[in-house]
């Protein structure tokens, strides 16, 4: 028992530690703003993308606002699936359980996706994605039949 | 194990409303910090991202890098500014050490304009 406490103590101390200096990196849909975030909300690296200015004032306000809050949400995610990897899913709930529910229950999906046009029916079939010089990963398990 | 469990919750929800009681009198805690010509200004929340980011149309005119290092600058002080009201709010409900401890640091410099940072 003891020595059961004394791993949990030191899986709770390295814990500790890695959460200290977790963040995550989303970036927006749009492609246009990059956000390095801590769990607590604070900004570690911000990238903008030339484009976003150009869309004037107000829109850099509010894609980086969102961007902020996408990358604090994956940041407290990530954080959630730490612990229960250290501790074990049956802690991870029991913080859940005081603290409220992690982003991925709360909040999935939390851009909402552009409405279509109205009358406008989804494609029968996907275009064919066109052949990349360079294939990378991606690239490669959308067109596994590519030359590589 | 799931009696300390048990305990640690009842206490959060003995804070907790404790907690919730005093906010509501005293209305949602922010902290808010501008740049010195208003380029950006930033209302940040305690221990979270921030609440609004707005940024004037002369800002853009920083360009991408110089914006960006400004919206963080701001932010960070707007953070700091929360985290600090979070403290005065509740020190009388919990207590200021635990407070601390949690990095809801009180400051003296509370002057949305004071750049002695």
């Amino acid at each position: 028992m003891a020595a059961v406490n004394e791993e949990r103590i030191q899986a709770t101390e390295q814990l500790r530690r890695d959460l200290e200096v977790l963040t995550a990196t989303v970036e927006h849909p749009n492609g246009l703003c990059m956000v390095t975030a801590s769990p607590k909300g604070e900004i570690r690296a911000l990238h903008l993308h030339p484009a976003l200015l150009q869309q004037g004032a107000q829109a850099v306000g509010e894609v980086v606002t969102e961007t902020v809050r996408l990358a604090t949400n994956a940041a407290v995610q990530t954080s959630f699936n730490k612990m229960a990897l250290a501790l074990g899913d049956g802690i991870a709930i029991d913080v859940e359980s005081i603290a409220g529910d992690s982003p991925f229950r709360s909040t999935w999906n939390p851009v909402v996706p552009p409405k279509p046009a109205a009358g406008d029916a989804p494609p029968e079939r996907r275009p064919r994605t066109p052949i990349v010089d360079d294939p990378d990963e991606d690239a490669f398990f959308e067109n596994p039949f590519g030359r590589r | 194990m799931d009696d300390d469990v048990e305990r640690a919750a009842r206490k959060v929800r003995d804070v907790e409303q404790a907690v919730a009681q005093h906010v509501e009198r005293s209305g949602p805690v922010t902290g808010r910090a501008s740049s010195p010509d208003g380029a950006v200004t930033v209302i940040a929340t305690p221990g979270g991202p921030p609440q609004q980011i707005t940024v004037s149309a002369a800002a853009l005119r920083m360009g991408p890098h110089g914006l960006a290092a400004e919206i963080m600058r701001v932010a960070e002080k707007a953070q700091r500014a929360a985290s600090s009201r979070l403290h005065q709010t509740l020190e009388r409900v919990v207590d200021p050490r635990e407070l601390t401890e949690l990095g809801f640091t009180r400051e003296q410099d509370e002057d949305e304009f004071g750049w002695r940072r």
